[in-house]
């Protein structure tokens, strides 16, 4: 049943159901293998043809021209079944957002120009950080209007797949940091293995080491903090629907074996305290859902401080599949600890998802410092 | 004041102030000797962290994802040459006989270096106690001979402790459930033994074990009255293993299926069962269950709190290191407020967890089964009397049938229900606090570390996955929960029923 209620978006809602179904469903651990198993190249040319991986990119750009909801739609869909390819969807959107704030949407045309395999035309990006609260970024030296980039980072989502990222880099000696399209794939870049993390193995990442590696900078040099509070409220009611999707799927993977797991002589989801955790798992699924519908809605209507409430539901949704997750878990007892299971994926996703954009603390640090800034009154 | 009836009346009324307290009555009757060899406890699993359990922890969780039929067989070894399979033997066993609360600081410090390897270790302790909470001297003294001497030999004998069926985990941590759940693990009474049918899940250690400590049932349809229990020895004809259950953590820990098809059990490898009880109590074998049921998990739940305890220290100490190694804004995370908040938070979860199991095994010592062993001339005996007079004179008087009787007399018949209650209740209270605590930290650790948090190589995604079965095994926080309620809260409100919802 879509959250969204909306005839509009039911037919985005479809296709990723039935992507899920015929794609995710059943293989879920499977995949999760990676990167001590076979990664999923087949399913992500389907994401790719079937339209996922340009979604939130302008048609005249070459994308499917899905808006924020569509998008949504899509992310909390899949996410029911394995966030893990949601997360590779974020990390293509994200890096697609980040040019296109900078209006070097064009780029992308050129990067997979002619070419139409799909690692053409993924962007790796570092999704965990926020570049603006990150210390140590790489650095760009600028030689005669040519850029070159050392230092390392770490955790770049889609290392591995993309010949291409956009890392964030600072020029001076200030604060502020500049976006940069980078070939990780050529010379000076140097990529680790894929790192072995917590969940999202279906969406790789790795650490890169760069060393005078030729860079072109994505738009004005020390805008990044621009660009990407620009996209941040997308990304975020982005994250929002993926802790959605985990949270939904949680609920009812735990009340599907709570009506035919029985212990004591009768089905556990008789017992009133399983019925009470099935409750609990409901009520924070619905009120994701709730909350991905409006995020989407102050995203259209940009009333003033809509970027905190976005972040807020973030922030929110986030822990709310954290705290799920474990009862999710719990519900299935030893099964639910189990890869045979998809809710022990579910508690290691819900994590990934709560760290993108940055850590939860800077988060609510940077929330509350941006709300103080903007009006005392609105805290 | 009040006269000594009045205030006797007073202490007498909810909660009840020897079911509340039982430190401070215990405190002039521990003996002393106890907190010196806790701290050389302590020590010892400090230097062990130091240069096995730390350095492995990550090498060996990265290595079971690789190969995951992958067993610690080295690692085992290594706790072996250590002494850890016979530290909390008790001497007249022939084991070096630490006292039992010990482990609990023991099985702390190696969880806050990795609780998969905590549990490599503790595991063959729940065993242990299913072994010798039966009462049967003879076949605990035959089988724990093995494990003495396999760590002389340098081939560990491990044991096993196999209760959990595909379709009975809470079911079978309660008799009052026992009843009305799938067991199906099946005893057949033949000439000279039995034969046993069914399938075993979950089982920690069951793959590099050599002993199992085994429960199945002669009439399923009514388990909690045939319930019987075997030591059975791997290579047995008719017992073997399924595969390894793919486990979100704990990994260096493996989890078996145990498979057992007209598997004959001869009757000196049996522990427990209806015909061994009624040889010494007349009680019903129902009740015998629920207390040896009580004395096991009153037993090992808080070793679990330990365990939950030591994964939040490890949580702790890893966001420790990391605040005070990183930069924010230009600030070490260690001088935010904030971040001192919530390492402050995170360190009073890892004292509390301990004081937790602190006081379950102070029930355990002053009302259960640590009980004898903890009264201050008989541990002052068993610490001074050398090996040779327990292996020489004491030894032999195990293999009489009427020692069994003795003991299991003793462990059944003459315990007040009223102690076991609030030894099973304290268990149970110290295995969900310390465990959902755990938990918390965990959490608390992932979302301080941000992306740092998410890398394997840090550590802290690992705990967080280790830490959500404590939550499970040695019955689920939900089960223990009830049984807090149970043994602590319901004997004062006449009106309450458990388990009859």
């Amino acid at each position: 049943m879509s959250n969204f209620n909306s005839d509009d978006l039911k037919p985005f809602a479809d296709l990723a159901r039935s992507f899920a179904a015929r794609e995710l469903a059943g293989k879920v651990a499977e995949h999760d293998r990676y990167p001590f198993g076979e990664f999923y190249e087949d399913v992500l040319k389907k994401i790719y043809e079937v339209g996922f991986l340009n979604a939130a990119l302008p048609v005249e750009l070459g994308g499917a021209g899905f808006g924020i909801s569509a998008l949504c739609e899509i992310l909390m869909n899949l996410s029911e079944a394995d966030a893990s390819p949601a997360g590779i969807i974020f990390t293509q959107a994200l890096s697609q957002k980040i040019l296109m704030a900078a209006e070097a949407g064009k780029l992308m045309v050129t990067l997979s120009a002619g070419d139409t395999a799909v690692n053409t035309g993924l962007i790796a990006f570092p999704i965990y950080a926020n570049p603006a609260s990150t210390d140590t970024l790489p650095v760009a030296q600028n030689i005669g209007g040519d850029y070159t980039l050392t230092g390392r980072i770490e955790l770049l989502a889609l290392g591995n797949l993309a010949r291409q990222a956009i890392i964030p880099a600072r020029t001076g000696q200030g604060p502020g940091f500049s976006f940069f399209l980078v070939d990780i794939d050529g010379k000076g870049a140097e990529k680790s293995e894929p790192v072995f993390t917590l969940g999202f193995h279906a969406c790789p990442a790795v650490d890169v080491t760069f060393q005078g590696a030729s860079v072109q900078l994505v738009g004005e040099e020390n805008a990044g903090p621009v660009y990407f509070k620009q996209v941040q409220p997308q990304m975020n009611a982005a994250a929002v629907a993926i802790s959605s999707g985990i949270l939904r799927g949680t609920y009812s993977e735990a009340l599907a074996y709570a009506q035919r797991r029985e212990q004591g002589g009768r089905p556990i989801v008789q017992w009133s305290e399983v019925a009470m955790m099935l409750a609990d798992l409901s009520i924070k699924a619905d009120v994701a859902a709730m909350c991905v519908c409006q995020s989407c809605l102050e995203l259209e209507q940009k009333q003033s401080g809509y970027e905190s409430r976005v972040c807020a539901a973030a922030l929110h949704v986030s822990a709310l599949a954290c705290e799920a997750t474990v009862d999710g878990v719990q519900i299935l007892g030893g099964y639910g600890y189990m890869k045979d299971y998809g809710q022990e994926k579910r508690y290691r996703d819900a994590r990934m998802v709560q760290a993108l954009l940055g850590s939860v603390p800077i988060k609510k640090l940077a929330m509350i410092r941006r709300i103080s800034e903007i009006d005392t009154n609105s805290i | 004041m009040l006269t000594r009836s009045e205030v006797a009346s007073m202490l007498s009324r909810f909660p009840k102030f020897e079911d509340s307290c039982i430190g401070l009555p215990y405190a002039p009757q521990m003996p002393k000797h106890m907190v010196k060899e806790t701290r050389e406890v302590i020590a010892i699993a400090r230097k062990f962290n130091e240069e096995v359990a730390k350095p492995l922890a990550l090498k060996i969780d990265r290595r079971t994802h690789e190969d995951p039929d992958f067993l610690p067989w080295e690692l085992i070894e290594e706790a072996n040459r250590w002494g850890f399979y016979t530290m909390w033997v008790p001497k007249i066993f022939g084991g070096q006989g630490y006292n039992m609360p010990s482990s609990s600081f023991f099985l702390e410090e190696v969880a806050s270096a990795c609780a998969g390897i905590a549990n490599v270790i503790g595991v063959h302790y729940l065993a242990v106690a299913g072994l010798v909470a039966s009462g049967n001297a003879r076949i605990s003294k035959r089988v724990l001979r093995e494990v003495i001497d396999g760590e002389k030999s340098g081939k560990p004998c491990l044991l096993a402790l196999a209760t959990t069926e595909p379709g009975a985990g809470t079911d079978v941590e309660e008799v009052d459930l026992l009843d009305k759940g799938r067991v199906t693990c099946t005893a057949r009474r033949v000439e000279g033994g039995y034969i046993v049918n069914g399938t075993k899940v979950f089982i920690s250690m069951g793959h590099v074990s050599t002993w199992t400590v085994l429960s199945a049932y002669e009439d399923v349809r009514r388990p909690s009255e045939t319930n019987i229990g075997f030591a059975v020895k791997t290579g047995a004809s008719g017992f073997s293993f399924g595969g390894h259950e793919n486990k979100m953590g704990q990994r260096a820990c493996p989890a078996s299926v145990l498979i057992f098809e007209d598997c004959f059990i001869p009757d000196d490898q049996v522990i427990m069962s209806a015909a061994l009880v009624k040889k010494y109590s007349s009680q019903p074998n129902r009740d015998i269950s629920q207390h040896y049921i009580d004395y096991v998990v009153s037993a090992t739940r808080p070793g679990v709190c330990a365990f939950g305890t030591g994964v939040a220290r490890g949580a702790f100490e890893t966001a420790l290191q990391y605040a005070s190694s990183t930069e924010v804004n230009g600030r070490l995370l260690i001088n935010q407020e904030w971040a001192q908040c919530l390492l402050a938070e995170m360190h009073k979860n890892v004292l509390l967890g301990r004081l937790a199991y602190t006081e379950a095994n102070n029930a355990n010592s002053l009302r259960g089964l640590y009980r004898i062993l903890q009264i201050k001339p008989v541990y002052q005996y068993l610490r001074f009397m050398p090996h040779i007079w327990f292996d020489k004179v004491i030894s032999p008087f195990l293999d009489l049938g009427v020692t069994s009787k003795v003991m299991g007399k003793l462990y059944f018949d003459h315990a007040k229900p009223e102690d076991q209650r609030c030894c099973s209740g304290w268990a149970s209270v110290a295995k969900f606090a310390g465990t959902d605590l755990g938990v918390k930290n965990c959490q608390m650790a992932i979302e301080l570390m941000g992306q740092r948090g998410l890398r394997q190589d840090a550590g802290a995604e690992k705990l967080l996955r280790d830490i959500k079965l404590l939550q499970i095994y040695e019955g689920t926080n939900q089960l223990n929960r009830l049984n807090a309620f149970k043994c602590l809260i319901a004997p004062a409100v006449p009106q309450a029923n458990v388990f009859e919802e």
